[in-house]
């Protein structure tokens, strides 16, 4: 059950990410395509209208934002002042891993409620969205859904800390993909051995013998 | 004294190590709730129109074009073409660094992502090739930082977006003050190399460096993509950080073929990680510049400090030690975020042009990015170099110092940022 939430979680990111850059990549082109004087062609191309391709692409990235925050909660990428916590150390340091965890999942909690509440009443307006012109509460749902999920995703991270000590950790260093680069493949093109003393030394010994 | 309970209360919380994002957000909630009547359901609206600009986005494009590169072998054909330039001459590989980390920002926003791509492979090469460990990773761990002076710059973004300034401009205005600092790390990492002695390559034919440069022109080209179609008006700065990102990934899967597709769904989750954390911050950010604005506390304290005879030069000094104080603490994106919204209106009565502040902002951010505890570039090289993070910031103090004297030229010589966005017509 959780295993489908998280693999629902990372599939619905990373598609609304990869759909978003194609929206508004078709978006710049089509506005460069319609001014090619091609007959035929380019009044196909007027006739498609793509004025809710920049509107689309925020409420994508700000579903992508409610759902990533969530998902980051889980990747621990969320990053405090935590130099002083850390210098306490053991006991008082968990004490206050705990506390900020449970505050985030109090924060969430709050706001999804509101949000839910703000969803609510404006499901009962005809209230729609300026160029898409969907009712205005479907895209206001990230905040409650999103919140929600984020507050879930605390709560389990605290329980984990407590049961386990174990924090997820987000590594900025590591990036996916530059280790496979090694240094062999660039060494031979960049260091000839001559010019370098420590290099030189057994040459040097090489030519003292014969 | 409402600004005191404000400060004190986020300060408390920001100390007891929660997400910087919660701690605004708290902070907001509960002086809405417990001090003030305005409606707190404003907050779960705000939560959503907080983002809902389209200059933001250029923020999680950024960051994915900015993975696609870092992904594929784009870093390693730079330093193959910034070796074949500079690495004859003395500390050759530490100035080749340098250039490629020049060269690596000019299509990356990111100071971390720059450390890592350039580092994880010339660090290991300078180390094989006989340069003291200290040596390579000081230089490219203050080199880094020119990813976020060097245009597209993420920190600029945030720092347009909280105080309504023009993308283009700050952009523009970073190029000159970027290859200025880049030229004086070169310097210092050339004094250093000449008093230690360290090795050179061999110079290259011209045959060669065009070889290289050929090579490496995909990610060259993206410069043209991105600085090319703001100026020229083809592309908003969103639209060109989306362009770049499609761009990146044609580059990294069907060009340089370093990335297969499969590795698309990983580049895409790790981005959207990023960027919804900075996003996060944000939403969060602009809450509590409502609550600073409807408390009317930037005002204040502007009227405050200039009843107090504090001039120009007297507040970007303070502006600067503040900023590098806050530095070793936390990262630039809730620097920015936080501090923006309060310092800006002071700098506008002062007369400061808000292009020159943003710059300066940036510097004081990439030189927190190596001072310690808190420094992004540190951790990265760490990671890189397994070597502690004292050893580090003691390896990057000529390099630091550098910085601290280009600061100084940035804060009190205007020009120097805004002459080029004058002189083009963006400002």
């Amino acid at each position: 059950m959780l295993k489908v939430l998280d693999h629902l979680e990372e599939w619905i990111i990373a598609l609304l990410m990869g759909g978003a850059t194609i929206i508004i990549f078709v978006a710049v082109v089509h506005r460069y395509a319609t001014g090619i004087p091609i007959p035929g062609l380019q009044d196909r191309l007027l006739a498609i209208n793509m004025s809710w391709a920049q509107e689309l692409c925020i409420y994508m990235f700000v579903w992508m934002a409610k759902f990533g925050a969530a998902y980051g909660v889980r990747t621990g990428i969320h990053v405090g002042v935590d130099v002083f916590i850390n210098m306490l150390g053991g006991r008082k340091r968990a004490a206050f891993v705990l506390f900020g965890l449970l505050a985030g999942a109090f924060f969430t909690c709050v706001i999804a409620y509101m949000g839910g509440n703000f969803v609510w009443e404006i499901a009962h307006t005809d209230q729609v969205s300026p160029d898409l012109e969907v009712p205005a509460w479907i895209p206001y749902l990230a905040i409650p859904l999103g919140s929600s999920l984020m507050c879930f995703r605390f709560l389990q991270v605290a329980w984990t800390f407590f049961r386990t000590g174990e924090l997820p950790h987000h590594e900025h260093g590591h990036v996916e993909g530059v280790e496979k680069v090694t240094i062999e493949d660039i060494i031979p093109v960049m260091v000839t051995p001559d010019l370098h003393p420590k290099e030189v030394l057994p040459k040097n010994k090489s030519g003292d013998k014969p | 004294m409402n600004a005191t309970i404000i400060f004190v209360l986020l300060f408390g919380l920001m100390l007891t190590g929660m997400p910087v994002s919660i701690s605004l957000g708290l902070t907001v909630l509960s002086f809405l709730f417990f001090m003030t009547d305005v409606p707190i359901e404003a907050v779960a609206l705000k939560l959503f129109t907080g983002i809902e600009k389209f200059e933001i986005m250029a923020i999680p494009f950024f960051i994915l074009a900015g993975n696609f590169l870092t992904h594929g072998g784009v870093a390693r054909r730079m330093i193959n073409f910034a070796t074949s330039m500079v690495g004859h001459w003395r500390g050759g590989l530490g100035l080749g660094a340098v250039v490629a980390c020049a060269l690596f920002a000019a299509i990356s926003g990111s100071s971390p992502a720059t450390v890592v791509a350039i580092g994880s492979i010339l660090l290991p090469a300078m180390v094989k090739a006989g340069y003291p460990k200290r040596f390579g990773a000081g230089v490219v761990a203050s080199s880094g930082g020119l990813g976020i002076l060097i245009p597209p710059s993420i920190v600029m973004v945030m720092y347009a977006v909280s105080t309504n300034s023009s993308i283009g401009a700050l952009f523009m205005a970073g190029v000159i003050p970027g290859l200025v600092l880049a030229a004086m790390l070169m310097g210092t990492t050339y004094y250093q190399a000449w008093k230690g002695d360290y090795p050179r390559e061999p110079r290259r034919t011209w045959t060669e460096r065009l070889k290289a440069f050929r090579e490496s022109v995909w990610g060259l080209l993206l410069i043209a993509v991105v600085m090319g179609g703001i100026y020229t008006g083809i592309f908003t700065p969103t639209e060109a950080a989306a362009m770049s990102a499609v761009y990146a990934f044609f580059v990294a899967v069907f060009v340089y073929k370093d990335m297969g597709l499969k590795n698309v769904r990983k580049v895409l989750i790790d981005s959207a990680n990023m960027s919804a954390m900075l996003l996060y911050i944000i939403t969060n950010a602009v809450l509590f510049s409502f609550l600073l604005t409807n408390e009317n506390i930037p005002q204040a304290i502007a009227e405050w400090m200039v009843t107090q005879g504090l001039g120009m030069i007297g507040f970007l000094l303070f502006v600067n030690v503040l900023l590098l104080l806050m530095g070793n603490i936390m990262e630039p994106s809730s620097i920015i975020l936080i501090t923006a919204p309060i310092l800006f209106p002071i700098a506008m009565k002062l007369g400061i042009d808000p292009v020159h502040f943003g710059v300066m902002i940036t510097v004081n951010m990439e030189i927190g990015m190596i001072t310690p505890p808190v420094g992004l570039n540190l951790y990265v090289a760490s990671g890189i170099t397994k070597m502690g993070i004292t050893e580090l910031t003691v390896a990057c103090w000529p390099w630091l110092f550098t910085m601290l004297v280009f600061l100084m030229a940035v804060t009190y010589w205007p020009p120097l940022s805004i002459w080029l966005p004058k002189t083009l017509g963006l400002m």
